[in-house]
């Protein structure tokens, strides 16, 4: 079939523009993020964000990733379980990214972890549920130390600095809740110690009275709480104080969230966090946040603070294994040692966990004041 | 006792937020046959005006609350004419689908204007609340159940007390017919849009305190007001209330005495059942086939 001038122009210009279009395509290495823009945890999704842009600017200001600078694609999560199945297929589908970025919800991640599986890419994620990267699943990294150390931190704490054994125990129901609160039982069953209350509660609740009067009733000395969701702690957390529960409180990360804090209020001054994130626990913490406070006007919490470090580490890894093959990325995160983040200094053990320790801060009048950092060597 | 009577109190609380919010359901069923699916939304956007003329405008609360409800009213208008208006002839599908294409529309719309950070509302009362003997009052939970009565009580006397209300009925009952006598059905369905739309935004704003006023707040209540509208009595209006009330006792008596984590169970089978054993709900009429 003979072509005339004209369609032969055509045919030059549209065969142009495909190679243009793909080699501007190919001069960025892209990162797949899953992130919740709708739904309950909107709030979350705009402060990874800002996390990612704050990482973005740091590793393309400087050598950018093998000599091309890194782009996040983000894709809703809905902050539901479909919704980030969904989303990290849209993602993976696309076949350009090079490693993704999960939820920092255990429920979320357990969802997309067959997925994973099948896509073969390092995804780095923030959930702290230990089970995750105890499945035999070689494609997650944890960027947040697990429950297993935030449950001995607390129960370390509360009852060896704090001096309190009768324990009530708070959580929710879901892959998070559950994983913090065996956790709580194996670490205070270590010091000889049966919670008086095991209270579980489901995600997304109008109302916590019987959760609160649950715990009136058990007289605890000391309560301890994994809550998922910062609208359901602000909510228990009026109500706790309304309905005169007065005794210390120590809980998961969630507790000393910028949301949180700014939900609860008054209700939450006194309380006792373990957080992974803290601006006083490291020079790097304190630049992150320093840097995030004149950019966004927000304090950095941990929400924005494991998605800069694990944009971080992606960037290190494809840089030491000078490739961007999974496999190769995957060996080159394993065998980080030593990575100084705004999370904590990263060791990578051969599940996929990088850390080992966390902070232990208390709420001072809503400010939210360090004490000490407490890592472990396995 | 003590717990019983807090518990009693607080499912009284949680069960007026349901029946204000399933009052808006009733209303647009009465009087344009009408299931509207962002009734939820409704509330969400009532409870984002009081933040704008509150929290960002500084003005008083009560005039806050009052701009609120006018303007909603107004929005009801405009949610009629886009939702209702152009799918009237084609059947009740076509418009619940569309109303809740509007829902997911409200939410994502606010979302972008409003962005996604969660807000804190103070109470209607700088009090919080009371003891009286071992039961905590709390002073908004108050206020909740007080509007809700006098909601119903203004609700009971326009429509069975006022020519308005007698319309409103005729038009939901048979347009066709309400048209031959005389009555304007187009004023009737917008009214009665505007009023579920401020009645609506009124349940956000009270709950507003309670609940904090997120995106995703109206879905929360929304669905558990419907399953109060199907358990009072299809387009019930006193079913409505007890339909509400008797789902908010009974899932924070079932979460606190039997189990906390099936507490959305226990509402939905109790929905379940009514379906099963009385499906016209507590005041609803069996409905017949018509030849």
């Amino acid at each position: 079939m003979l072509l005339n001038r004209r369609q032969a122009l055509l045919g030059t210009a549209i065969g142009s523009f495909a190679i243009t279009g793909r080699a501007r395509a190919e001069d960025t290495i892209k990162v797949g993020v899953t992130v919740p823009l709708t739904g309950p945890a909107a709030e979350a999704g705009q402060f990874m964000q800002w996390g990612a842009t704050l990482a973005l600017e740091a590793i393309n200001g400087g050598a950018g990733v093998l000599g091309k600078k890194l782009e996040v694609v983000y894709e809703d999560d809905q902050t539901t379980n479909p919704g980030a199945v969904l989303a990290f297929s849209r993602l993976v589908n696309r076949g350009d990214c090079a490693a993704f970025l999960a939820s920092i919800r255990s429920t979320q991640v357990n969802a997309i972890a067959p997925d994973v599986i099948k896509a073969a890419k390092p995804v780095m994620f923030g959930g702290t549920d230990p089970t995750l990267t105890h499945s035999g699943n070689p494609w997650l990294f944890r960027c947040r130390p697990n429950d297993t150390f935030s449950a001995r931190v607390i129960a370390d704490y509360g009852v060896n600095t704090l001096k309190k054994t009768k324990w009530a125990l708070v959580h929710s129901t879901d892959a998070f809740g559950n994983g913090g609160k065996n956790a709580m039982l194996e670490n205070l069953k270590k010091l000889n110690i049966e919670p008086v209350l095991v209270q579980g509660y489901t995600n997304q609740q109008t109302d916590f009275t019987p959760v609160v009067l649950a715990v009136k009733q058990a007289n605890p000395d000391i309560l301890c709480s994994y809550f998922t969701f910062e609208a359901d702690l602000g909510i228990f957390a009026r109500q706790l104080r309304q309905l005169g529960v007065r005794q210390p409180w120590i809980g998961s990360p969630s507790i000393i969230n910028t949301t949180s804090l700014n939900l609860a209020g008054p209700a939450l001054w006194g309380t006792y966090g373990v957080a992974d994130f803290n601006e006083d626990s490291s020079p790097v913490a304190k630049a992150f946040a320093t840097k995030y406070m004149s950019r966004f006007k927000k304090q950095a919490d941990d929400l924005s603070s494991w998605v800069y470090d694990a944009l971080n580490i992606l960037a290190l890894a494809m840089n030491n294994a000078k490739s961007t093959d999974p496999k190769a990325i995957r060996a080159a995160i394993l065998a980080i040692k030593g990575y100084a983040g705004t999370e904590g200094t990263y060791t990578y053990d051969s599940n996929g966990d990088g850390l080992r320790g966390y902070n232990v801060v208390r709420n001072d009048k809503g400010k939210i004041v360090f004490d000490k950092h407490i890592e472990f060597a396995s | 006792m003590a717990i019983l009577l807090q518990l009693l109190f607080t499912g009284l609380g949680i069960g007026a937020i349901y029946a204000l919010v399933a009052l808006g359901f009733v209303l647009l069923i009465r009087a344009a046959s009408v299931v509207n699916f962002a009734q939820g939304q409704f509330s969400m956007v009532g409870a984002y005006l009081l933040v704008v003329f509150f929290t960002g405008l500084g003005l008083p609360y009560i005039v806050s609350m009052l701009i609120g409800v006018v303007l909603m009213a107004g929005f009801g208008v405009l949610f009629a004419g886009a939702t209702y208006w152009p799918l009237r002839h084609r059947g009740a599908l076509p418009v619940i689908i569309s109303t809740i294409g509007a829902s997911i529309f409200l939410e994502n719309i606010v979302l972008v204007i409003y962005g996604p950070s969660p807000a804190v509302l103070p109470g209607l009362f700088d009090n919080p609340g009371f003891d009286v003997g071992p039961v905590f009052m709390d002073s908004q939970y108050l206020a909740i159940i007080a509007s809700a009565t006098l909601l119903v009580i203004l609700q009971y006397v326009i429509f069975e007390k006022t020519l308005l209300g007698k319309k409103l009925q005729a038009t939901s009952q048979d347009k066709e017919m309400a048209s031959l006598l005389g009555i304007p059905v187009v004023t009737m369905v917008l009214i009665t849009f505007a009023y579920s739309a401020a009645i609506g935004g009124l349940a956000g704003m009270l709950v507003a305190p309670v609940l904090f006023v997120s995106v995703g707040m109206g879905g929360l209540i929304a669905l558990k007001a419907f399953a109060a509208n199907i358990i009072g009595g299809y387009g019930s209006i006193p079913g409505a209330i007890i339909g509400g009330l008797a789902l908010g006792i009974a899932e924070t008596l079932g979460a606190s005495y039997i189990s906390v984590p099936y507490k959305d169970a226990f509402a939905f089978a109790m929905l379940l059942c009514f379906l099963a054993v009385r499906p016209q709900g507590l005041f609803g009429e069996k409905i017949s086939e018509k030849a």
